[in-house]
């Protein structure tokens, strides 16, 4: 059972690569206990991961990830593991824990740039997986992935522009900030492109209350 | 159960109250729970009695062997590390939610903190037990880093 969670992490891809997005908290039940947080891990040049359930599982899921780098970077033959190929790898991970009855208590979104194809997926505690150009996990299912949907289906024909990417995603963190009891105002982004993983944080978010006027 | 550890230019101070419960009864009013696990490195414990010395015991045996193969005091983060190592594993049997903070030639004065669950965290200061949540709020409007060895000893006090 989780202790120390995370909540939402959300995922967007635009037209130049893919953004995922995560605040910095990790709370212990209804205490925002660690506020320092980073749930927006780089895995290597191509790909990065972001994590909302238990951090500890999270923290043993980081090192398994790190040890796996580390060991293809000692092959030296050039080639480093594709965000399909990771999200692969995770799926079956989860998936075996879970037929354990000792689950890795996270939801997870991959997200990279490889051979000029963005990829972001999704994986579950449960091992479900899938791929979708938005994603989000937790609260920001409910939240935010509507708001993003709506996004990309405003103009079918192209995805939207990396800062027009970057600002929905601010906004569903707003919303999600108002919403989501278990959410926080400081947040990371980490934008994948063809040149690389560049991690921005941690940020904060400016919450509107000018409403309350009005009640 | 209160405890603390804050971190300060050359160590850390840390606290914690003294009493131990069964039910409603208190077992031992002059409970030491700031317990050595090698010569600049201490844990503070709370959570169940019996899970944290157990698992300190058994994390002061590997330093000691650790420090012996290494020739010099092992690193605060190492401690913190052993205590990381078996809380996760046991994470589902354990009720153990550890600080360890200490001194080491390195990286000087550290605080490392292990909740339920077995996440390892370093914080310039860091608090735990059920008497915890009682002072979140003192403690973020009072804390500021950078504070003297003294300042840090009156912060933990109050």
């Amino acid at each position: 059972s989780p202790m120390v969670t995370g909540t939402s992490v959300l995922g967007l891809k635009f037209s130049g690569g893919v953004m995922l997005a995560a605040d910095t908290v990790g709370s212990f039940g209804s205490l925002a206990r660690f506020r320092g947080i980073s749930r927006l891990l780089k895995v290597n040049d191509s790909t990065v991961l972001g994590a909302s359930g238990d951090l500890a599982d999270f923290q043993h899921l980081r090192q398994l990830l790190e040890q796996m780098v580390i060991d293809e970077e000692l092959l030296g033959d050039g080639h480093s593991y594709s965000p399909r190929a990771l999200h692969s790898w995770l799926t079956r991970v989860l998936y075996n824990r879970r037929s354990k009855i000792n689950p890795l208590w996270n939801t997870v979104l991959i997200a990279g740039v490889y051979g000029g194809e963005s990829f972001l997926g999704y994986v579950d505690m449960l091992g479900v997986a899938y791929e979708a150009p938005s994603l989000a996990t937790g609260f920001g299912a409910y939240l935010a992935q509507p708001l993003l949907r709506a996004e990309l289906e405003r103009d079918r024909d192209r995805l939207p522009t990396r800062e027009e990417a970057r600002e929905l995603l601010e906004r569903c963190l707003k919303v999600l900030y108002y919403r989501d009891a278990r959410s926080f105002n400081r947040y990371e982004v980490a934008t994948v492109t063809e040149k690389g993983v560049e991690l921005e944080g941690p940020l904060t978010l400016e919450a509107n209350w000018d409403i309350a006027h009005v009640v | 159960t209160t405890i603390m550890a804050v971190e300060f230019d050359g160590g850390v101070v840390i606290g914690a109250d003294s009493r131990t419960t069964t039910g409603a009864y208190i077992a031992n009013r002059v409970t030491d729970k700031l317990t050595p696990v090698h010569d600049r490195i201490f844990c503070c414990r709370s959570g169940s009695a019996a899970d944290t010395q157990a698992v300190a015991d058994a994390v002061a045996y590997q330093l000691a062997f650790h420090s012996v193969e290494l020739e010099e005091p092992p690193r605060v983060r190492t401690a913190a590390r052993l205590f990381q190592q078996s809380c996760y594993r046991y994470r589902e049997e354990l009720s153990a939610g550890i600080i360890v903070a200490g001194w080491d030639p390195r990286r000087g004065g550290q605080v490392y903190v292990v909740p339920m669950g077995g996440l390892l965290l370093r914080q310039p200061f860091a608090v735990g037990g059920s008497g915890s949540s009682y002072i979140y709020g003192f403690l973020d409007a009072t804390f500021q880093p950078g504070m003297s060895r003294s300042q840090c000893q009156e912060f933990v006090a109050r």
